[in-house]
């Protein structure tokens, strides 16, 4: 990817040192590619219905065939190709004495804490595209009406699984 | 559970057959009256027909809907059955498809009374478990069984719940007055407070909804005058032979439709006052609070203390110079669907509320407290509206529409609005809560207990990172999820610290 290329390790942008300067461990490398499956599988479709409508709308009102359809087509490449190494390296996380740190996002950035002892139950799920690149994600629930879930995509499936093992032994009702 | 005072059919430990109990039968008349609003959905089919030209089809095809209603009803009815076990509640229901449900005592959280204005005529009421399962339709009721019945039931699961607490419930019959004798006043409402508060409640929105009904049965009304129209208020001075005078002095008239709007944002806000809340209650149980209410319908729930999460009390710009403030708790329970938090003070001053936060462990900041507010730039959402309202306007004008002025009338409200709201955003660490405090047409103050919070975000974004600020959002059990509590664009050091603590904190309860 030529953004990474071009990121260096003391620039303030790179989302790597973001992670870094946060005490935060990054998603599996291969997040990248799951999420660039999905991107392709949600903007080719798009793109395609776009140079349909292109193609059969412009000649009608005489407008410049041919832009709707370039324009849409170099999105979807941006948006495939560049856009989700930098969302994936955004994601981090950190298992730490007692908590659950997930931060995503740097435009809007969010970093949630979870201590163990609020977690209600954990999922681990794998969708198909996941599986392909034999990562799960986990979804820790809590009893909170914000936050209700708590998800952390891109882990290798043994990890997510050795997490959810940390984490369970944590859980503890404190019901009355 | 083997006291006898309880007059309650508990089972036997070695029957062998459980005693089976049906809902009351008057039940059956509730399903004739709730039946009314149910047989609108039939009235497309009844147009119809009429529109087929068959109108002699009509009422036969009404007969029949009703009396295959009503058959539906009455095999529900017999069908529904349910036991009070030693320790457990087991309902059967379902005609076709059986559902068997097993509530153990320990799990409900929460037994609530609620009486409809003809359930109260029967004497019948409906009893609600609310176990926290979550999702209004997993909790279950008793729809509907005798009051007193209703009353020993819940004696019966709330004395199973507090054996540890209180040893000795038993030889009290378990009626309403004893019961008042026993549990603690903490707050009620005579006429007098009632009328005060609805005088408080003056009401524009109720107001607008009135004129749109005059506007809408303008035409239906026996007698041809609109309270609103000035035009009306002559005509009514002219009957009078007051016409001249009145057209010398036009702004009469226009008093007159000022005084009515205001009599009845007045007598709306005391009437819904007097309905929510006529005969209010609050009263201390040992392990809950207990509230009545209601004129038409009374409801009466309670609220295990160990269940609340926050606290919020709010007031009005206008009634908080009187000392006037309202306190909501919010539970895992949600307050009968329609409310997130439960209100427990509907209005009252600060003297009348301390004590029922004291009971919730919960207590306001002093008059001393240091309140520090938020970064100014939250108010940027609010500027960045007013100039695309301003954008609009100018748009509208270039086009010739002349309703771009009322934009630019807007433009200099809602920027000032986003300023002043911004200012009123403050929070407060008191060692073991967090008071955050927001609103100037209706501030509130929320009591958040460190011991509440199950999760924190720390969120940053593209402007706020710049400046060096953090928001920060609690996860809370119960309320709403549009209203999550939050302290908005405050320096980034400060959240991480106050996150650090309340996770610390967090972490030994």
């Amino acid at each position: 990817m030529t953004d990474i290329a071009a990121a260096h390790p003391t620039d303030p942008f790179d989302p790597a040192a973001i992670n870094a300067a946060e005490g935060l461990d990054p998603v599996d490398p291969a997040f990248t590619h799951v999420l660039r499956v999905t991107a392709l599988l949600n903007m080719v479709p798009l793109a395609i219905g776009l140079s349909v409508a292109d193609r059969l709308l412009m000649p009608a009102i005489d407008g410049p065939y041919g832009l709707v359809t370039t324009l849409a087509w170099l999105v979807a490449a941006a948006v495939v190709l560049v856009f989700p190494s930098r969302r994936a390296q955004r994601w981090g996380f950190k298992i730490g004495e007692g908590q659950l740190r997930v931060a995503r996002g740097w435009l809007f950035r969010t970093d949630t804490i979870v201590p163990f002892v609020r977690v209600q139950h954990i999922d681990v799920g794998q969708g198909p595209i996941e599986r392909w690149f034999g990562l799960s994600h986990l979804i820790v629930h809590t009893s909170g009406t914000h936050n209700s879930t708590v998800t952390l995509p891109g882990l290798p499936a043994d990890l997510a699984a050795a997490m959810r093992e940390t984490i369970r032994r944590h859980i503890q009702t404190d019901f009355a | 559970m083997t006291d006898g005072a309880v007059p309650l059919p508990v089972v036997d430990a070695g029957a062998d057959e459980p005693a089976w109990q049906r809902l009351h039968a008057a039940t059956l008349a509730l399903a004739v009256v709730k039946l009314g609003p149910r047989s609108l959905n039939f009235l497309p089919a009844l147009a119809a027909i009429g529109i087929a030209g068959r109108w002699a089809y009509v009422v036969p095809a009404l007969l029949v809907f009703l009396l295959v209603s009503l058959v539906f009803a009455w095999a529900a009815w017999l069908r529904f059955r349910f036991h009070v076990g030693t320790d457990e509640v087991v309902i059967e229901s379902g005609v076709f498809a059986r559902q068997h449900r097993t509530i153990p005592f320990d799990r409900i959280q929460d037994v609530s009374i609620e009486q409809g204005l003809v359930a109260r005529a029967l004497g019948i009421a409906k009893v609600g478990f609310e176990t926290g399962a979550g999702g209004k339709e997993n909790d279950a009721s008793l729809d509907s069984i005798a009051l007193d019945a209703a009353q020993a039931l819940r004696t019966t699961i709330r004395t199973h719940r507090s054996v540890p607490a209180v040893p000795t419930v038993s030889g009290s019959a378990p009626d309403a007055p004893v019961e008042a004798t026993e549990d603690r006043l903490l707050f009620a409402m005579g006429p007098r407070r009632l009328f005060v508060a609805g005088l408080f409640n003056f009401s524009l929105a109720a107001l607008a909804v009135f004129g749109a009904a005059m506007q809408f049965f303008d035409d239906l009304l026996p007698f041809d005058f609109n309270i609103f129209d000035p035009r009306d208020w002559i005509d009514i001075a002219e009957d009078y032979g007051l016409d001249a005078w009145v057209a010398a002095h036009r702004w009469v008239a226009g008093m007159g439709a000022a005084l009515s709007l205001i009599f009845i944002g007045f007598a709306s806000g005391v009437v819904t006052m007097v309905f929510a809340n006529w005969g209010f209650r609050l009263t201390r149980e040992p392990r809950a609070l207990r509230r009545t209410r209601g004129l038409t319908t009374r409801t009466d729930v309670a609220i295990p203390v160990r269940r609340v999460q926050a606290a919020i009390v709010m007031t009005g710009w206008f009634r908080r110079r009187f000392g006037w403030h309202e306190l909501r708790l919010q539970s895992l329970a949600s307050d009968g669907g329609k409310e997130a938090d439960h209100q427990v003070v509907p209005f009252g001053q600060y003297d009348e509320i301390d004590p029922v936060l004291a009971e919730i462990a919960i207590r306001r900041p002093g008059e001393q407290a240091e309140w520090q507010r938020s970064h100014g730039i939250i108010a940027l959402g609010g500027l960045a509206g007013a100039v695309f309202a301003a954008v609009g306007g100018i748009i509208a004008l270039a086009l010739g529409q002349p309703l771009g002025w009322l934009a630019f009338a807007a433009v200099p409200l809602i920027a000032a609005g986003a300023i002043v709201g911004a200012r009123t955003h403050r929070w407060t660490d008191l060692g073991d809560q967090l008071a955050i405090r927001r609103g100037i047409w209706k501030p509130r103050v929320t009591l958040l207990p460190f011991a509440s919070i199950q999760s924190v975000d720390l969120r940053t974004d593209f402007v706020q990172r710049p400046l060096g600020l953090a928001s920060l959002a609690f996860g809370v059990p119960g309320g709403s999820a549009l209203s999550a509590h939050e302290i908005p664009a405050i320096p980034a050091e400060t959240a991480q610290a106050l996150r650090a603590r309340i996770l610390a904190a967090g972490g030994r309860a």
